[in-house]
């Protein structure tokens, strides 16, 4: 399922933290309570993050090139 | 639901469902156009969602079902509709002086800078207690520090019905001292009966406006 280039990985990965923190962000704005508010805030601002550095981090790494280029 | 929280949902699977589309055809970002896209799918449009979802839920936290929602504070929510006049929290809430949806945070926040800021992290602290530690019975819970005047003073200053009341005005030592925060609003014999949620069994409650 994931990509062979490393770069595509990485899209892939940060796409899959970003799609993961979206469904806690809309879970948690379902709910009312404390507990969905900390969980928006932790573990959904994890994730974001995670995936949005990945995201950053694939624009600055070293672009290895795969056998079809 | 608020359409506010509606659209931003709409929003946020809009996002998830594009962030799908690169995550199953990576390929795709090989394009110029594509490059672009990735850029808005996966760094401008979730950053979107996430500080209107932020924003959401941090307005949601001010509300007082917000506050409610908690076991330990449905006393005190009883408490806004004791029906006597001589109970604070409740004549606030009652005759709106404080916004009804607002009613715990307009009072409980502090009205200095970062004042939002230091709301928050006692919230946390009190889910802390609350989950971790050993929450005291309703009637015990006391606040972090003695309430400031000044919180009281954010509405009332200036105001003819406190600057000029009878009780106020009768001694003119009293005015400065509450301003300096010497005297408090919610000494004995001023303001005292705040929530007072250890008498509720005994009290008589406002049916609502409604």
């Amino acid at each position: 399922m994931l990509s062979t280039s490393p770069l595509e990985r990485k899209l892939q990965l940060s796409g899959i933290l970003l799609i993961l923190g979206l469904v806690v962000e809309a879970l948690c704005l379902l709910g009312h309570g404390p507990i969905a508010f900390i969980v928006f805030m932790s573990l959904g601002g994890l994730l974001f993050t995670a995936g949005t550095l990945v995201y950053l981090y694939s624009l600055v790494s070293p672009n290895v090139k795969t056998p079809k280029q | 639901m608020p359409l506010e929280t509606i659209l931003i949902i709409i929003l946020v699977l809009l996002s998830v469902l594009l962030i799908g589309v690169l995550v199953l055809r990576p390929g795709i970002t090989a394009t110029r156009g594509g490059k672009i896209m990735a850029f808005l799918v996966l760094f401008a449009l979730p950053l979107l969602c996430m500080g209107m979802g932020a924003s959401r839920e941090l307005e949601n936290s001010k509300s007082t079902r917000f506050c409610l929602s908690c076991h330990i504070m449905e006393p005190y929510g009883k408490s806004l509709r004791v029906d006597d006049s001589q109970h604070l929290a409740a004549a606030h809430f009652q005759n709106h002086r404080v916004p009804a949806d607002e009613a715990c945070y307009t009072c409980h926040t502090n009205y200095a800078m970062f004042g939002g800021i230091k709301a928050k992290l006692g919230g946390l602290r009190h889910i802390y207690v609350y989950y971790l530690g050993k929450p005291p019975a309703p009637e015990n819970i006391r606040l972090y520090e003695p309430y400031n005047n000044r919180e009281c003073l954010h509405c009332h200053a200036g105001a003819r019905s406190f600057e000029e009341g009878a009780v106020h005005a009768a001694d003119p030592d009293l005015l400065p001292a509450v301003k300096a925060n010497k005297v408090s609003c919610v000494s004995s014999g001023c303001h005292a009966v705040v929530h007072d949620v250890g008498s509720l069994k005994d009290a008589k409650f406002w049916k609502g406006a409604d």
